[in-house]
């Protein structure tokens, strides 16, 4: 196996979700450590709370409090957290029917072991010390073993509910971008352009991915083209990005490197912006510490003719 | 048109099937890299090429490898220019392939070519999958998928279904099996392990890998020319259960249930089952709901447990019973797919060949 190219890939995201009138109840709920559940129209009450009947679909919205007790109904011992994770000591997911409910929520049980943990044991709410209207307001659930704690009677009815929920989500990878990317990002560091040549139509595919998509089979004949190429069509860009220390307006191009049958983009320098035209021949612009070219700026050769661009438009 | 005019339903089989070697990684290839020799792999087995194929259709996550839109680029790989009839799921490709048969169904295409991905290596399968969960209660837990399957069988064995012993003969007889599958990732004696999430231990848990399968599907006498004894679908359907776990009855799943009753699979009895349960003990719920006793052959390939590429999983099981038909191992198959934590979501295929 060749050397593989890799590296550290962070996916992170805050998913802002709006809540329905009765999430909304619940998670503001836990904030003022009331617990919701609603009510189906066959009587049940489901714990958390839906805004749709799971079994028939019908909307609803009857709420109706239950007891921050409860009794575990399956469970399973965690004892290496992982991140996010509620508790950061070893504990047990379970599924917890609370006192008045019909169905099970989800959490954490923080328990000394798996030997003090078991279907049927009975537990309590721990509630988090800070609470905004999140299922994080219950820090985990506690054995128990007291009468079942009895609602307080709340109607569900807050001045201030919430409306949303802000989830942070992260996910780590390693990313390894493959043979074909991996030989482009190779010659890219020797400040060379290296497409790979189709063995069925010939054309030569930069940056390439390992497949011609026309001919669906593999590339794998290295073709070194430019460094010089071609503007074949462009954009004027208007709008800062955020952590892009470049002044608008700029020029972004797609640029046909000599040789190459697909052309890539990047942006233009060294000329304004609105002299840029389709058929500017241009050259790329390394700078120090970079791995690829910075920009590519005017060559001051006679622009192509279109002809000579046209079917790589 | 009018009533005697109207035809009758299709007949629609599998009529090839290819698969990669499922490893733990696959660093030097790119997605379309990893894919493509089994695409060519497939249309081989029946002489087409991508220009002869009606309808395409892909399942895969972009969540796995954690690269946007990895699905078009797969592409590539198919020869998708100048454009091609096409769709994507975000699923299972057992789910491409339910799409697939659709449209064979409607008369718009006499062959499709069905395939799906999974790159699990760059990421970490177990955290990835909590993304699928109940934004509002559940995905903030973080709960992950060897947590969620160890809730299920906590409930199996309390509810007397199964106990630890039994759940490690589930994995040694998959592991066992799959000695004789040249593409299983994990074969031949395993020791079950420790403890994962409890009850569940390393034995019990899928191995995390990469691999892709594709597999080609024809309509009625298509079928017959493309391959010598085609695997028909003589039903197929997919049913899902309510989101929240705590409203489910985990030791059952009426949803494969009821897909496989809608599927067909209860009127006359399989001779096998591929059954798509990546935990040993999703393998008791779906033997209790499926009601298949020991005559039925169960997972000959090894399942899961001997391979589970994300997303392609499910279509590997469609793949592996309709191959037993090609070669003549079976005559009648049933092939499951399952999706989301704990069997939430099921589909049922039922496979034929012709009288021998
Ligand atoms: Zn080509």
């Amino acid at each position: 196996m060749p050397d593989v190219l890799s590296a550290p890939l962070v996916v992170e995201f805050p998913f802002t979700r709006s809540l329905g009138p009765v999430q909304s109840a619940f998670l503001t709920g836990l904030r003022e450590r009331v617990l919701l559940g609603v009510r189906t129209n066959d009587g049940r009450t489901l714990v958390p709370p839906v805004e749709y009947d799971p079994v028939t679909a019908e909307e609803i919205r009857d709420l109706v409090e239950v007891a921050p007790t409860g009794t575990v109904t399956t469970w399973a011992w965690n004892h290496a957290p992982r991140r996010g994770q509620p508790l950061d000591t070893p504990f047990a997911w379970v599924l917890v029917r609370l006192d008045g409910a019909d169905t099970a929520l989800l959490h954490a049980l923080d328990a000394p072991g798996p030997d003090a943990v078991h279907t049927g044991m009975r537990v309590r709410v721990r509630w988090a010390a800070e609470r905004s209207g999140a299922i994080t307001d219950i820090a985990c659930f506690e054995p128990y073993d007291g009468e079942a704690a009895r609602p307080t009677g709340h109607s569900g009815a807050f001045a201030d509910a919430v409306s949303g929920v802000v989830v942070p989500a992260r996910l780590d990878y390693t990313y390894s971008p493959g043979r074909a990317q991996s030989d482009y990002i190779r010659a890219l560091a020797e400040r060379r352009t290296v497409g790979e040549r189709c063995p069925s139509c010939r054309k030569v595919y930069v940056p390439p991915r390992g497949a011609c998509p026309t001919c669906g089979v593999a590339t794998a004949e290295h073709v070194e083209v430019g460094p010089r190429g071609t503007v074949t069509t462009f954009c004027i860009v208007n709008i800062k990005a955020k952590n892009l220390d470049i002044e608008v307006p700029y020029v972004y191009a797609h640029i046909a490197l000599d040789g190459a049958d697909l052309a890539l983009h990047a942006r233009i320098g060294g000329i304004p912006y609105d002299q840029v035209r389709m058929g500017l021949r241009v050259e790329p612009v390394w700078t120090e510490g970079t791995r690829h070219p910075d920009h590519y700026r005017p060559t001051g050769e006679p622009d192509a003719a279109y002809d000579t661009y046209k079917e790589l438009l | 048109m009018t009533s005697e005019e109207a035809p009758g339903p299709r007949d629609i089989a599998v009529v090839a099937f290819a698969q990669t070697d499922h490893r733990r990684s696959t660093a030097e290839s790119s997605e379309v890299e990893m894919l493509m020799p089994v695409l060519h792999d497939v249309l081989d087995r029946t002489g087409l090429r991508t220009s002869d194929i009606g309808f395409t259709c892909s399942g895969s996550s972009d969540y796995l490898a954690g690269r946007a839109f990895s699905f078009t680029l797969a592409l590539d790989g198919v020869g998708a220019w100048p454009p091609i009839s096409e769709s994507h799921v975000e699923m299972d490709g057992a789910w491409a392939l339910y799409e697939a048969w659709t449209k064979l169904l409607t008369g718009d295409a006499d062959t499709a070519l069905v395939y799906s991905y999974g790159k699990c290596s760059p990421g970490s399968v177990r955290d990835v999958l909590t993304r699928q969960l109940d934004p509002y209660y559940v995905a903030p837990l973080w709960p992950d998928a060897i947590a969620l399957a160890a809730l299920q069988a906590q409930a199996l064995i309390d509810a007397g279904h199964t106990d630890e012993p039994a759940l490690a003969a589930v994995a040694a007889r998959s592991r066992s099996d799959a000695a004789a599958n040249p593409h299983a990732q994990l074969a031949g004696r395993v020791p079950q392990g420790d403890y994962v999430v409890r009850p569940l231990r390393t034995g019990d848990c899928p191995p995390v890998g990469d691999g892709a399968a594709a597999v080609i599907l024809a309509a009625g006498e298509r079928a017959r020319r493309l391959c010598e004894r085609p695997a028909w679908i003589r039903g197929i359907d997919h049913r899902i259960e309510a989101h929240g776990l705590g409203v489910r009855d985990l030791t059952d799943s009426p949803s494969t249930r009821l897909a496989a009753e809608r599927a067909g699979a209860f009127e006359r009895p399989v001779d096998t089952a591929e059954l798509h349960a990546p935990f040993s003990a999703q393998e008791v719920v779906l033997r209790r709901a499926l009601r298949l006793d020991d005559t039925v052959r169960v997972n000959p390939s090894g399942g899961a447990l001997a391979a589970n590429p994300v997303m392609a999983a499910g279509l590997v099981r469609i793949g592996e019973a309709a191959a037993r038909i090609h070669r003549g191992a079976s005559d009648r198959a049933l092939a499951h797919a399952t999706s989301g934590p704990c069997l939430q979501q099921n589909l049922v295929a039922v496979l034929e060949g012709d009288p021998r």
